[in-house]
Parts: C-alpha cells; sequence; structure tokens
C-alpha cells in the first residue's frame, strides 16, 4: 500500500496528493475506531459487572438521579436562554448605562467559575441569615438552578449580542428608512436574523449545561456523579457505574443536539417573520416531530 | 510538646503536587530503609486528624502519627497527598501513594480491597446538632434530614439508620466534611453525623452546635464519651494487599509508639487527655 502511494504521489499532479490525503485520513480514522473499539470492547468484556449492572437497585438509583437533572436542565435550559436575550439586548443597547451593566454581569458570570458561583450561593449566600435562620431547607436545587441560569445566561447573552452584530447595518437602516422604530425594526427584521444566527452557539452553550450539572455532586444535589461516586465507594467498582453515567448524559446530550438540529433546520426555511411564530409552537408539539427529542 | 520540636515536624511535610509522583514511583516494591520516601494518601482536612494551619501547614494527630512511625522508628521521609475520601482506596490500590493515613476506620468491606495495621484510634460515630432542636432521642431522627462525608464510615452509619426507618431519612452526602457543617449551619440538614473527635472540634468553635445526648452502643465503655453514640469504631493505616513486610514493620513501630510514651503525647497535645 505504501508502494502505491508513493507512486501515485511522485507521478501525479494536485488531484493524486488530494487522494494521497484522503486516504491517510482514512487510515488515521480507521486506525482511531479500531483502537477505540478494541479498547471498549475489553473494558466491556472484562471489567464491568453485568449483574451488577442490571441490578434493580442501582438503576432505579441511577433513574432517579437522570430525571432529577432533566428537569434541573430544562427549568434552567428556558431561564438562562429568557435570561441571556434580555443581557444580549442590553449589550447592544443604546443606554450606557444598560450597556455597561448588561457588560459587567457578563464579565463576571463568564469569568468566574461556575463551581465558585455555586459555592457563593449554596454555602455563602445562607451565612448572610443567623446560624439556623436560613428560610429554605432545601436549597440545593434552588441554588443550582440560580447557579446554572446566571452562569449560562452570560454566555447565552453573548451569543445573542454576536448573533445582533452579524446582521448587517443595511438591514436596521432600511427597515428605519421605512418608518419603523428602533424597537420595531429589532423586533420584526434584526432579532429573527440574529437569532438564526446565534442558534448554534446557544445550542453549543446548553449542551455545556447539560454537562455542567455534574458540577452539582459538590452541593450535595444527587445527581448521576453524585450516585456513580456513592456506588463506587461502597462496591469499589468504577467502571460498571460509568457505564451508567457515560449512557445517561449521552441521552440528555444527543436529544439536545436533535433538538438544536431541528430548530437550526426550522430557522433557515420560509420567511423570517414567521419564524418566531413556528418557534413558539415548539412547546406544544404541534406538526412534526423533529423538535421532540 | 516544645515547638522547636513541632517545626522540626513540619519540615518534613513539603507541598504535593509533582514530586507526588516521583516518590509514589521509587516507593513501589521494597520494604523499609533509610532515605525512602513513603506517600501517604489523606483526605485533608479533616481536623483534628489531618488539616492546615493559618500558615498552610499540615498539622493533626495523623500527621503526628506519622512523623512518629515512619521518620522517628523507621528512619524514612514521609509525604502527605491530598486525596478525596471517597476514591482513597481506590487510588492506593492504583499505586498513588503507599499508604492511607486518613482517619480511616476499619471494616469488613475496606478490608476485602485493603489490609489494615492494628488499630491505632477509637471513635464512635455521633450526631451533631443545632441548639433548640427538635430532635432529642435516635428514634427523632426518623423523617429529618442528616448530613454526611461521601464514602465515609459516617454516611454508611446514616446508611443503616435510613434501613431503620424504612427509607425515612434523607441522606446528603458532601465532598468534605466541613461542607456537611456548613449545611447544619445553614439549615439544610437537620443533624450531622460523623466521628466524635472530628464533631467535637466543630462543636468547640460553634456554640450553636451541640451533641445529640444519649445512651449509644459505647454507653457501657469507660472510655465513652458522653453523648449518643451510632457505632465503635477504630482507625487503622491501611496498605496494598502485597504489602505484608512493610505492614509488620508499621506495627511494630506503632506497638514501640504506644510503649515509650509517644503515642499519649501526641494524643494528650490533640484530644487533651
Amino acid at each position: 500500500m505504501a508502494t502505491q502511494t508513493e507512486s501515485e504521489s511522485s507521478g501525479g499532479g494536485v488531484l493524486m496528493r488530494d487522494r494521497l490525503v484522503k486516504r491517510v485520513g482514512e487510515v488515521a480514522a480507521g486506525g482511531f475506531v479500531l483502537a477505540i473499539g478494541g479498547l471498549l470492547a475489553w473494558i466491556l468484556s472484562t471489567q464491568v459487572d453485568y449483574s451488577l449492572l442490571a441490578s434493580p437497585l442501582i438503576a432505579r438509583r441511577f433513574a432517579e438521579a437522570f430525571f432529577l437533572v432533566v428537569q434541573i436542565v430544562v427549568i434552567s435550559s428556558l431561564l438562562s436562554v429568557s435570561l441571556g436575550v434580555l443581557v444580549g439586548l442590553g449589550r447592544i443597547s443604546t443606554s450606557n448605562v444598560t450597556g455597561r451593566i448588561a457588560k459587567g454581569y457578563v464579565e463576571f458570570f463568564r469569568g468566574t467559575p461556575l463551581l465558585f458561583q455555586l459555592f457563593v450561593i449554596y454555602f455563602g449566600v445562607p451565612r448572610l441569615w443567623a446560624t439556623g435562620e436560613f428560610p429554605f431547607t432545601d436549597w440545593a436545587i434552588p441554588a443550582a438552578i440560580i447557579g446554572l441560569t446566571l452562569n449560562h445566561g452570560a454566555y447565552v447573552g453573548e451569543a445573542i449580542r454576536g448573533g445582533i452584530d452579524a446582521v448587517p447595518n443595511g438591514q436596521m437602516e432600511a427597515a428605519r428608512s421605512l418608518g419603523m422604530s428602533r424597537v420595531m425594526a429589532l423586533r420584526q427584521v434584526v432579532l429573527p436574523q440574529a437569532w438564526r444566527n446565534a442558534l448554534a452557539a446557544i445550542g453549543n452553550d446548553q449542551i455545556i449545561l447539560v454537562k455542567d450539572t455534574s458540577l452539582l455532586t459538590v452541593i450535595a444535589v444527587p445527581e448521576i456523579m453524585s450516585v456513580f461516586r456513592n456506588i463506587n465507594s461502597n462496591q469499589l467498582d468504577p467502571w460498571t457505574p460509568l457505564v451508567w453515567v457515560c449512557v445517561l448524559y449521552l441521552a440528555i446530550t444527543m436529544s439536545m443536539s436533535q433538538l438544536v438540529n431541528g430548530l437550526e433546520r426550522r430557522s433557515d426555511w420560509g420567511s423570517d417573520s414567521r419564524m418566531f411564530g413556528r418557534l413558539s409552537g415548539l412547546g406544544s408539539g404541534d406538526d412534526d416531530g423533529g423538535e421532540e427529542a | 510538646m516544645d515547638e522547636n520540636r513541632a517545626v522540626n515536624r513540619r519540615q518534613y511535610l513539603t507541598a504535593v503536587g509533582a514530586s507526588g509522583l516521583a516518590a509514589t514511583a521509587g516507593c513501589i516494591g521494597g520494604g523499609g530503609g533509610g532515605g525512602e520516601t513513603i506517600t501517604i494518601g489523606s483526605d485533608i482536612p479533616y481536623a483534628p486528624f489531618e488539616y492546615r494551619n493559618e500558615a498552610g501547614d499540615l498539622i493533626g494527630f495523623d500527621v503526628e502519627i506519622a512523623e512518629a512511625v515512619f521518620a522517628e522508628q523507621l528512619d524514612m521521609d514521609y509525604e502527605f497527598q491530598e486525596t478525596s475520601f471517597d476514591g482513597i482506596i481506590a487510588s492506593l490500590n492504583n499505586a498513588n501513594f503507599r499508604v492511607i493515613m486518613s482517619a480511616m476506620t476499619i471494616n469488613e468491606s475496606r478490608a476485602e480491597r485493603v489490609d489494615f495495621s492494628d488499630p491505632y484510634f477509637t471513635a464512635y460515630q455521633t450526631v451533631l446538632l443545632l441548639e433548640g432542636s427538635d430532635i432529642g432521642s435516635r428514634e427523632d431522627l426518623q423523617g429529618t434530614s442528616v448530613g454526611v462525608q461521601r464514602g465515609t464510615t459516617g454516611e454508611a452509619a446514616a446508611e443503616d439508620l435510613q434501613e431503620d426507618f424504612g427509607g425515612d431519612l434523607q441522606i446528603e452526602s458532601y465532598d468534605q466534611i466541613n461542607g456537611a457543617f456548613d449545611a447544619l449551619l445553614n439549615n439544610q440538614v437537620d443533624a450531622v453525623i460523623n466521628d466524635n473527635t472530628v464533631s467535637a472540634s466543630f462543636a468547640a468553635e460553634n456554640e450553636e452546635v451541640v451533641f445529640l445526648e444519649g445512651d449509644g452502643v459505647a454507653a457501657d465503655r469507660d472510655d465513652a464519651p458522653p453523648y449518643l453514640t451510632l457505632t465503635i469504631e477504630e482507625y487503622g493505616i491501611a496498605f496494598r494487599q502485597d504489602d505484608d513486610d512493610f505492614r509488620e514493620e508499621v506495627n511494630g513501630a506503632l506497638a514501640t509508639i504506644r510503649e515509650n510514651g509517644t503515642y499519649e503525647e501526641i494524643y494528650n497535645e490533640y484530644f487533651d487527655g
């Protein structure tokens, strides 16, 4: 095979070299799949305890953690995207005050680790009350949702701002010249296009939000990693619960990519003015199943 | 204990980090011997067993016992490596360190994976509450939420209670014991189940925090603490299962420091006799 590719590259022109590059890529990718596949097969056949894996006790605990994570993700997602739209609009505000406050918000929540923010909210905030006086006794999950929302609201805000910046100025100018107010032009002309521009970045961020729920283990939220850690420390078997962890996270993140892909496809069709109407119909699961991930 | 000696001890406690790996590689295989560095895995902080003072120096009962056993008796260097308690046995067996000294209770399930030294400390699982709590007995814990540290025998004791109560006990597991203590102060849990001496050192610093009173499993022991005890446990130094020679040497050293008064001196320093 080496001799074949050599003769091709020495005798041929640019096209032949392209083929060489393509073949090398295929060999590398194939080798990668073989190596990973072999390693996985070896782990799954020697390291995983299948009676433990299928044990109803463990399945139930992971299922509980999974549904808790799904609930936290859905609520934090909706809140962080809503907050992000407001932050994005604040960033492009013609008011200096609003713009600077939005910028400060983004700098803080994007510039400090989510773990730090969770510690502030979960361990710090309750200490502002006297010992034992903090009124919320199950603060872990509210703290988690607040932390994820504030943190990802900053990222979504930047994605929205980027989406708005990417809409050519001519769009706004044309709308204004037709007599629209700035707000009306934003709503009818600029934002629908900005949304489309920002969708990929927002989707990316929301998938990161799913994975960020794993940090909640340190504030005693009984999420997926907590179940793993408990089983690993009791059974002293890392690989079996790791299989569960992997499958459950991928189940959420892959559904989420499907949802984002569906949204992106929809926002590419038809006229922009109708797009928001279609998007707002998403929750009721109206016509096709593309978004029901 | 005079101050000079304490400083001397601390000189051995080098920072953890890059040196850990090299030291671990150096100490795999072979028994004792001068100049060898023993890496000790430990979940820090867990006052008064292993914690840092304001200057960041590692101190505590385990640290001083390590000094007495490894440095003074066995003529070895040693260093502590911080690790999280819930993965500490796996880390030992993965050769990340040579032994575990982390106020670790000897129990059957752990003994399946590691070998323990002779016991060097007796501890009890106890219940901490906020002053004025409605909880007045072990039975009152039913239907409440308790904070524990992940992977500890405190968590195991809470799980046993949960089973006794037919599942009617909420267990919140924190990475470090301080998280559980914070949760108690912050009204997130009604009680904390943990080793008596560690809880006592926290209670000593917070006047709102008290032990749950009552006669527990240790009630008829002479040295029993004056509050409810859920279990009686003994701490041991954990070794990999192929490390018998070294374990025997350490057992010998532990016996020696009990005989020559060093153990008592250290004990009195941390637990007021």
